[in-house]
């Protein structure tokens, strides 16, 4: 590899290079500021607005990083494009509230001695999460899930105040190594099939006619067990609740928007540059007919929402509500994916910008009540839309706007999923994630009764929060207001965001 | 002709013949000092007999985790070492890159104190409390764990 | 007598794949499904390098199989931190005791 070529490969991750730097510069500023470490999370989020400043401006820039230097193609280890700026715009943005939650979570200060290995894991999980979306190869696809499970793993047992840390920590480690062990395998069997680990280069390989389809459907399932288990989908969710529950409210927060929003990125990138054949002048995409990729995916789809929905049903801690209701929201996004068109695309990512907003500002409010009150139990949510008002309506915004009614930005993010669908002749599909969507507001409603309907016990807690605080909320509550009644610039954004590169 | 497992034949005996021959030699040329506590199995300085689940100290769990890490890392120098020409000076700086994270790993370590046998901050302040005022003080430890809990 | 070609090491392979399974299922003691974790990562090196090596695919493979090594490595000891302090708050590292989060 030349120098030029250097060049421009790191000119073309150059976010990736500046998250890098300051990760560096993180786990040196804790080693120097060894008792006062009050400004580490001012470094951390300088850091990240510095790569969300250089992400904004080249939003248009594509192209491969890294090209083998010996090889026959222009194919390299790291596509750069529109769509994965997008989702690592999103994954930046969370990161930035993030950073925010950590400083008023109760259960983070108590470890403030530790602070700086906190946003070194942090950082390594967005790096992680970065390369997870812009990788076109199996061998770095599976090094930057392992540096995001990695850092999580240590993150979600952080605090070690309760068991309930260790246990997450413990769960989550057991069931990502697993599945990512189980993954690594299948890619090894597909690289002796395919000869390959490049994405496009697989695609290629597709295209040949003798495949010897046992092996290969083999090695595919066992690559999409790993990343099913990144997105908790139907078979593979069972740590979600879980790991959700025991891990710092912070850390769900950030594992069930980012880490999240990253597996998705990386399934779609899998499929359109790996598996589609043709895109027609509609949109849609044509994929190789070795599997009927529709139907698993609207199988596995269904399968998630409606175990997802189900189980919140009867949860009384809020937490682990928000955790299968967030199994349930990946069965939606699932659901836009299974459309396989340029719609569905739209459709997902609409979706994600919609359900950061609302799914952080859910938690907050929940992390709020729980330094206060020290549970999550729904029991001390009585009569709190008295007791603090603005919480109260804050979190009704966010939990009606995570059903879907309008006039929230659930309801938009919710109305393109069922067009595209419509649009695609899915209409039974649609009916099932209609009837989910029903199902959820029970659980959700349940809530807002509640807050509202009981009267408030000894138990409730009044939260007044500081000043910083209501910001955050107020930062998350009006777009969620803004964008139900006024959608036009998001759509317009993620018009000019769906560009993956492909061959 | 050797075949495929002939090979295989000869790497174990050559195997077996060097560590037996090194122990031969060893045992030829070495005094021998026996004491009782030399003659004991060598185990890191815990009792050889016993029970295997004792609470043996935890630095040897940290220590061998540093060593493991460090260890492992430098597998990745050796494709670094043997293509580094091929790639010239800018080869070389990437793996300088790669070494100077490995070394702020290392600063950590050190700074943090884990590379010292024993850590430099041990929690004795507490028990100087608990001897000075035994009522009262107690309590207030207790308290403030319940809090954590 | 036989020459050793792909097929015998796809036959390890995937008997240590089989094994890090059944001991994944099986073992109640966490170290342990660590291990059988760890038989499955040793098992798609042994794919990986067996595949670049009799396929003449390069050196991919095995330069895949060196990551790997390197990641299991990096896995095994934040495994293990964890399960350590697992022992600290449970007295004990069996999995299936460990369930204070199930409601």
């Amino acid at each position: 590899m030349d120098l030029t070529n250097l060049y421009y490969s790191l000119r073309l991750i150059l976010p990736e290079v500046i998250v890098s730097v300051a990760l560096l510069i993180i786990v040196i500023a804790d080693l120097i500021l060894h008792r006062d470490k009050k400004s580490i999370p001012y470094i951390a989020l300088t850091g990240m607005l510095a790569a969300l400043a250089f992400m904004i401006t080249d939003l248009a820039q594509q192209g491969f990083a890294f090209i083998p230097s010996k090889s026959q193609h222009m194919f390299g280890m790291v596509a750069v494009d529109a769509f994965g700026t997008f989702f690592k715009i999103l994954i930046i943005i969370s990161s930035v509230f993030i950073v925010f939650f950590s400083n008023s979570s109760l259960e983070i200060q108590k470890v403030s001695d530790r602070i700086g290995e906190y946003y070194t894991l942090i950082y390594g999980m967005i790096l992680g999460m970065m390369f997870m979306i812009s990788a076109s190869d199996l061998i770095l696809i599976y090094l930057s899930i392992e540096l995001l499970s990695l850092s999580s793993y240590v993150l979600a047992g952080f605090t070690k105040l309760r068991d309930r840390n260790s246990e997450a920590s413990l769960k989550y480690i057991i069931y990502g190594a697993v599945s990512s062990g189980i993954m690594l395998f299948g890619i090894s069997i597909l690289y002796g099939i395919s000869g390959t680990t490049n994405l496009m280069a697989l695609n290629k390989f597709f295209q040949s006619p003798e495949l010897n389809l046992l092996t290969l459907s083999f090695s595919l399932i066992l690559i999409f067990a790993g990343i099913g288990y990144k997105i908790s989908a139907a078979p593979f969710h069972f740590w979600t609740p879980d790991v959700y529950e025991g891990a710092p409210i912070a850390i769900t927060a950030y594992l069930s928007v980012a880490s999240k929003a990253a597996g998705f990125a990386l399934l779609i990138r899998f499929i359109r540059t790996s598996f589609v054949a043709v895109v027609d002048a509609q949109g849609n995409w044509i994929l190789f007919d070795f599997f009927d990729w529709r139907s698993l995916l609207i199988i596995i789809s269904i399968l998630t929402m409606t175990l997802g929905n189900f189980s919140a049903l009867w949860q009384n801690n809020l937490k682990r509500m928000l955790a299968y209701s967030s199994i349930a929201h990946a069965g939606y996004i699932l659901l836009g994916l299974a459309v396989l068109s340029v719609h569905g695309l739209i459709a997902i990512m609409v979706y994600f910008l919609i359900y950061l907003l609302m799914n952080l500002g859910a938690f907050f409010i929940v992390m709020l009540i729980a330094d206060k009150s020290g549970s999550e139990n729904i029991d001390d949510y009585s009569g709190l839309g008295y007791t603090s008002p603005l919480l109260g309506v804050a979190l009704s915004i966010f939990l009606i706007s995570l059903t879907g009614i309008p006039p929230t930005a659930g309801f938009i993010a919710k109305l393109y999923l069922f067009i595209a669908l419509v649009d695609a002749n899915m209409i039974a599909v649609a009916v099932i994630a209609l009837l989910n969507t029903v199902v959820s507001l029970y659980y959700y409603v349940r809530v807002l009764k509640h807050m509202y309907l009981t009267k408030p016990s000894a138990s409730t807690s009044s939260v007044r929060a500081v000043g910083i605080n209501y910001a955050v909320v107020l930062i998350l509550t009006i777009p969620v207001i803004l964008f139900g009644l006024y959608f036009t610039p998001i759509l317009e954004f993620v018009k000019n965001c769906i560009s993956i590169l492909s061959i | 002709m050797l075949t495929e497992f002939g090979k295989i034949f000869v790497f174990l005996l050559v195997a077996i013949i060097f560590v037996a021959v090194s122990i031969f030699i060893a045992k030829l040329i070495r005094p021998v000092r026996p004491t009782k506590e030399k003659l004991k199995t060598y185990e890191c300085g815990e009792n050889p007999v016993g029970t295997p689940w004792i609470k043996f100290n935890i630095r040897f769990y940290v220590v061998a985790l540093i060593f493991l890490i460090f260890d492992v890392e430098v597998v990745l120098l050796f494709p670094w070492a043997l293509s580094y020409k091929e790639y010239g000076f800018y080869g070389f700086l990437v793996g300088i890159i790669f070494l100077v994270i490995l070394a702020v790993g290392m600063a950590y370590e050190w700074r943090k104190g884990d590379l010292e046998w024993a850590r430099p901050k041990p929690n004795i302040p507490y028990l100087k409390k608990i001897i000075k005022n035994q009522t009262g003080e107690i309590n207030q430890l207790q308290s403030e764990e319940s809090k954590i809990e | 007598m036989i020459e050793v070609g792909l097929t015998h090491f796809l036959i390890v392979s995937s008997a240590l794949f089989s094994f890090g399974i059944y001991g994944i299922i099986t073992r109640k003691n966490a170290v342990m499904v660590l291990m059988g974790i760890e038989l499955i990562l040793n098992a798609a090196n042994i794919n990986f390098v067996a595949f670049s090596r009799y396929l003449n695919l390069g050196l991919s493979g095995q330069v895949a199989a060196l990551f790997v090594i390197i990641l299991a490595a990096a896995e095994a000891a934040i495994a293990l931190a964890i399960v350590l302090n697992i022992y600290k708050t449970f007295d004990h590292v069996n999995v299936d005791e460990i369930e204070k989060l199930k409601e």
